[in-house]
């Protein structure tokens, strides 16, 4: 689980201090489903990398899975979001010299997972991808590019996972597939999903959102009202 | 293993091309040039060696000691004695003052004797190669000793008290070009006569070689030999190396290694340029899957080692590679070479693939690894935000880091701190300047590129937005023009001043001691066979009989054969072509008349005397001294005012005196001049001699012919050099274009949906391209001028000279390469759709 107390992220520039977060606070359960919205420059991916482990807040503290990481370094960070941490981004960011099952591959082999390959078989295989295999990235469209980054991101069985922006670059058909898939298997994996998006339809299938306002927090729902921060 | 792999996939897709490409490319042509050059080498010390017959010779007045061929055979080195002198040989009322030579049936220790049983045949398969001399009872003859005795194969001749068949005729000997001292025709006859024909007595000049050669795989026990014996060698003995056998080809050798050095050492240096600027495009391109790795939580350190893993595999792979390319690239110079080739090439030792390997392992540490460092610390945030860069490690680090390996790698290659520090000048200043001067270019470029239309502005304002791109750019290329013009350059000034020993009319004889009542004759002669000579010297023979008025000592006599014999001395207004002073000035005329009328105390005319160097530094005689000569009884002083280096390539006439004109005309006087004797013509030497049977005829025809064919195919070399050298300059000018390739990509893709032409956007490309090269051209242009300066100034010894086409050549190559390989690489942006390009980047 996440639990995000009064973070607060500011920046120095030429004309003074920018408060890019102020006071944001939440609490992800198990398995829960979030999603952050807001427009452009609020401060959403600034939250999910601070969330992630990617970024450091300016105050506050951000624990996952009951582990502060704002107090580690960045390899303590690196070693929780290796053993936790799953994403998927808006721009795939796929390897353009591996084939889609090398590039599902390669964190688990990284991990040192002996059938990284099997493994990767079987997620593009859930994915609707196990005839695309040995394709490289150049030769899959956007969308079966985006199932490949799913695929990547569960071989790893993360217990959270970040997605930004997953269908920012897909067309509104595909992006529907990619959303199916993304929280088909997050239902079945059993993994928290934090999400962040500019499309309401992707943000009510969330069990919550968390809307962002230049770097304040406006409100937090959830579709079944389980919880409110003020 | 899992580095490995990875580094498999990254080339696999295409990233790893270029640095490979560098890596590969730096081996291959360190080990090719490094194979070739040691092959040739050990080649050539072979050919050398057969230059004097034998890998050592002591050269004496006297017999040999008996205790060194016992020490000799303990220690298995192979060895000849030998015997030379002037000598009549008769036949009936004929007679010739033939050069005599008698050897040990060991005779030739090395190369061989070619004989044959025709007389002036030049046909090969009559033409015989043996590794011995004459049996006893036997001679060789020259062919030409045939008409001037009357003589046919079979017929015995007269020498001394012993009658000798002459049995083959000598066509060559391998060391014939080492003695300039006979003249006659050659007789080579067995060490075993010399007792019965009773013609050495005490006194006789005689000149006793003692012929000495490693035997096989016994070098070691060789080099001790010669140890053991240099301490017993008097001042009777002289010791002669391969090298001073062959003075006239030691230089043109001595330079042509220096190319394949200067040829070599650039290649190295493009192929650093090429893999530094392939470096840098290549850590661009793995920021964000650094920043991907780190996002899964792979550590900095964990990545620092995957990428230092893959660079180690990288630079054995690369090396491997280039180690067999630089093999296969060595065959295919040999091959190329093959006709110029005389000799079987001995196999290379350890040291190139070692000096390849090497030059793969520290380009990579002096380039890639620099490139890469700063990869650890990319920020995993970059995965979300585009505006997450790390910072590169600081530039003047990585040109230290780049430096240091160029220089590192320069020193250790070429052994020789000159060229290493004209080659890293000549760059630095040129990649310094080019910063300076190129940032003055791109403001001028954009400022007047206002003025000009639509396409020339946009081009030229990209090349100033992108100017830190622009300039790196320009130093890749403006470096690699300069140093393609600097082999260029020094090549052809090179070949030029070979010109005249590659001229197939050089001359091959040199006609000596002509009388001056024969002059005219011998003048006609030469005529009647419409042969040209250089000109005649005139010269008078004398004796020097004393030192600062010190006579010269029984002592000197026996320690140099200038003291004993007749000197040619000679006379001149302007110092020869070819001769340098050393020491001391050269006259000019208006002192000379001073000096010519100076007198001493006594009264007597004191002569200005300019001597050659070296025979200076052997006598023992510095500027200032005062010599005393005797021609035909008379004496006079001279004194030292200068000493000259020779040219000994050129085949004309040198002098070892050389005194004003005005001081020697009175005294009987000889002449001499060289020329060109085409094989055809050769029997106008008997013709001379038998009219004219003291005139002395000195035959280099042969050892000319043996030059000619080393300088070709040194020349042949430097060309194949160039070409290769040509290629890594292209790959650098590659690396550097694919530089800024992919952000030109993106810009023409937008350009192009926005819908501008295809004409427009190669049009962009095309302007900033040549635009680019033309002022690197430029600045190459003054880099290699100064580099050349400096290089003809310490490195070849030839005279400084402008290159006025540098500052043409120079920026019309940088355009049109520059220029092309930029619209070639674009021409994708055009070709393909736009998404398509956008997509792939």
């Amino acid at each position: 689980m996440i639990e995000v107390r009064n973070i607060s992220k500011q920046v120095s520039t030429t004309e003074g201090t920018l408060r890019i977060l102020d006071g944001i606070n939440v609490s992800v359960g198990d398995g829960e489903t979030i999603a952050i919205i807001g427009p452009s420059g609020s401060g959403k991916s600034t939250l999910l990398g601070i969330l992630a482990g990617l970024d450091l807040p300016s105050s506050g503290t951000v624990a996952l899975n009951g582990k502060d990481i704002t107090a580690m370094d960045e390899e303590g960070r690196a070693a929780v979001r290796a053993k936790d941490v799953g994403f998927v981004f808006q721009s795939f960011h796929l390897l353009p010299g591996l084939t889609a099952l090398e590039n599902v591959a390669l964190p688990l082999e990284l991990k040192g997972d002996s059938k990284a390959m099997e493994t990767a078989h079987y997620y593009l295989e859930r994915v609707g991808l196990d005839h695309r295999t040995t394709h490289y990235p150049r030769q899959l469209s956007g969308g079966e590019q985006q199932r490949v980054a799913v695929a990547r991101a569960f071989a790893c069985r993360p217990t959270i996972l970040f997605a930004d922006e997953p269908t920012g670059n897909l067309d509104t058909g595909t992006g529907e597939i990619i959303n199916d898939l993304l929280f088909d298997l997050n239902r079945e994996e059993g993994t928290t999903l934090v999400l962040v998006t500019h499309e309401m339809n992707l943000a009510t299938r969330c069990n919550r959102t968390l809307q962002l306002q230049a770097g304040r927090q406006v409100e937090a729902t959830t579709e079944n009202t389980q919880e409110m921060v003020p | 293993m899992l580095s490995l792999k990875m580094l498999l996939r990254t080339w696999r897709g295409g990233e790893l091309g270029l640095i490979l490409w560098a890596l590969v490319l730096a081996v291959a042509v360190v080990t090719s040039v490094s194979l070739l050059a040691e092959r040739i080498e050990l080649a050539l010390t072979n050919e050398s060696s057969s230059f004097l017959a034998s890998d050592l010779v002591v050269q004496s007045s006297k017999v040999t000691n008996p205790d060194w061929l016992l020490e000799a055979k303990n220690k298995k080195v192979a060895t000849a004695q030998m015997l030379s002198f002037s000598s009549m040989v008769f036949k009936g009322e004929d007679m010739h003052l033939a050069s005599i030579k008698a050897v040990e049936p060991s005779y030739p220790l090395r190369g061989f004797i070619k004989r044959s049983t025709s007389a002036f045949t030049s046909d090969l398969s009559l033409i015989e190669e043996v590794d011995y001399g004459p049996p006893q009872g036997e001679v060789w003859v020259n062919a030409r000793l045939l008409p001037l005795l009357n003589i046919q194969l079979g017929d015995e001749i007269e020498l001394g008290d012993t009658s000798l068949r002459v049995s083959q005729i000598l066509v060559e000997e391998p060391d014939s070009g080492g003695s300039y001292s006979f003249f006659g025709a050659r007789v080579l006859m067995s060490y075993a006569d010399i007792p019965s024909a009773g013609i050495i007595q005490p006194g006789s000049r005689v000149t006793y070689r003692y012929l000495m050669a490693a035997g096989a795989g016994a070098e070691d026990q060789f080099d001790e030999y010669v140890a053991w014996l240099k301490p017993q060698l008097d001042i009777h003995d002289r010791l002669i190396t391969p090298d001073q056998a062959q003075a006239s080809i030691a230089d043109t050798m001595d330079k042509g290694r220096r190319f394949l050095l200067l040829a070599g050492s650039i290649g190295v240096v493009l192929a650093g340029i090429a893999l530094a600027l392939a470096s840098h495009h290549f850590a661009s391109g793995q920021t964000k899957q650094v920043a991907l790795l780190k996002s899964w939580g792979i550590s900095a350190h964990r990545v620092r080692s995957m990428y230092f893993q893959q660079s180690i595999w990288m630079g054995l792979g690369g090396s491997l590679v280039g180690l067999a390319v630089g093999f296969l690239f060595h065959l295919l110079l040999l091959f190329i070479v093959r006709e110029w080739l005389p000799i079987e090439l001995p196999a290379a030792g350890i040291r190139p693939w070692i000096t390849g390997l090497a030059t793969g392992l520290l380009c990579l540490a002096g380039f890639t690894l620099p490139a890469l460092w700063h990869l650890p610390a990319q920020s995993p945030l970059a995965v979300l935000r585009q505006d997450v860069v790390v910072k590169p490690l600081n530039s003047l680090v990585r040109v230290i880091f780049g430096v240091g390996a160029i220089a590192g790698l320069l020193l250790w290659y070429s052994n020789n701190l000159y060229l290493s520090l004209a080659i890293l000048a000549g760059f630095g200043l040129t990649a310094f300047f080019s910063i300076l001067v190129g940032l003055f270019l791109l403001r001028l470029g954009k400022q007047y590129g206002q003025r000009l239309g639509s396409i020339w502005r946009l081009a030229l304002a990209n090349l100033w937005r992108r100017k830190v791109q622009s300039l790196i750019q320009m130093v890749g290329f403006s470096g690699a023009i300069a140093l393609l013009m600097i082999m260029v350059v020094v090549r052809t000034s090179l070949i030029d001043e070979w010109r005249f020993q590659l001229a197939e009319d050089a001359p091959n004889h040199f006609l000596v001691n002509v009388a001056s009542y024969e002059l005219d004759g011998v003048k006609q002669l030469v005529n009647d066979q419409e042969l040209d000579t250089s000109g005649w010297y005139s010269m008078v023979r004398g004796r020097m009989t004393a030192i600062n008025g010190i006579l010269i000592t029984e002592a000197q006599k026996d320690s140099h054969e200038s003291f004993r014999r007749e000197l040619n001395l000679s006379w001149t207004a302007e110092l020869p072509e070819g001769n340098k002073v050393t020491q001391g000035e050269w006259w000019d005329s208006s002192a000379v008349r001073n000096l010519a009328t100076t007198e001493d105390p006594e009264g007597q005319i004191i002569a200005p005397l300019s001597i050659e160097d070296e025979l200076a530094g052997e006598l023992g005689l510095t500027v200032g001294d005062r010599l005393t000569f005797s021609v035909g009884g008379l004496t006079f002083e001279a004194q030292v005012t200068s000493a000259r280096s020779l040219n000994w390539d050129n085949m004309t006439p040198n002098f070892y005196f050389l005194f004003p004109e005005g001081l020697l005309e009175d005294y009987p006087r000889t002449s001499m001049t060289s020329l060109y004797i085409p094989p055809q013509k050769k029997l106008l030497v008997n013709d001379l001699l038998r009219h004219y049977p003291t005139v002395q005829v000195i035959e280099l025809d042969k050892i000319i012919e043996r030059i000619r064919t080393i300088v070709s195919q040194v020349t042949r070399g430097l060309e194949v050099m160039t070409l290769l050298i040509l290629g890594c300059g292209v790959l650098v000018m590659f690396s550097a274009v694919s530089l800024s390739m992919s952000e030109r990509l993106q810009e023409s893709a937008i350009l192009r949906t926005l819908g501008s032409s295809r004409r427009v956007i190669l049009g962009i490309q095309l302007i900033e391209f040549t635009a680019l090269g033309v002022m690197a051209g430029l600045l190459a242009s003054a880099g290699a001028e100064l580099s050349v300066a400096m290089l003809q100034r310490f490195m070849f010894d030839l005279p400084f000279s402008m290159h006025p086409w540098l500052w043409y050549a120079g920026p019309s190559m940088g355009g049109l390469l520059v220029g092309s390989l930029g619209v070639g690489y674009s021409r994708k942006a055009v070709i393909q759709p736009p998404l398509e390009v956008l997509r792939s980047l």
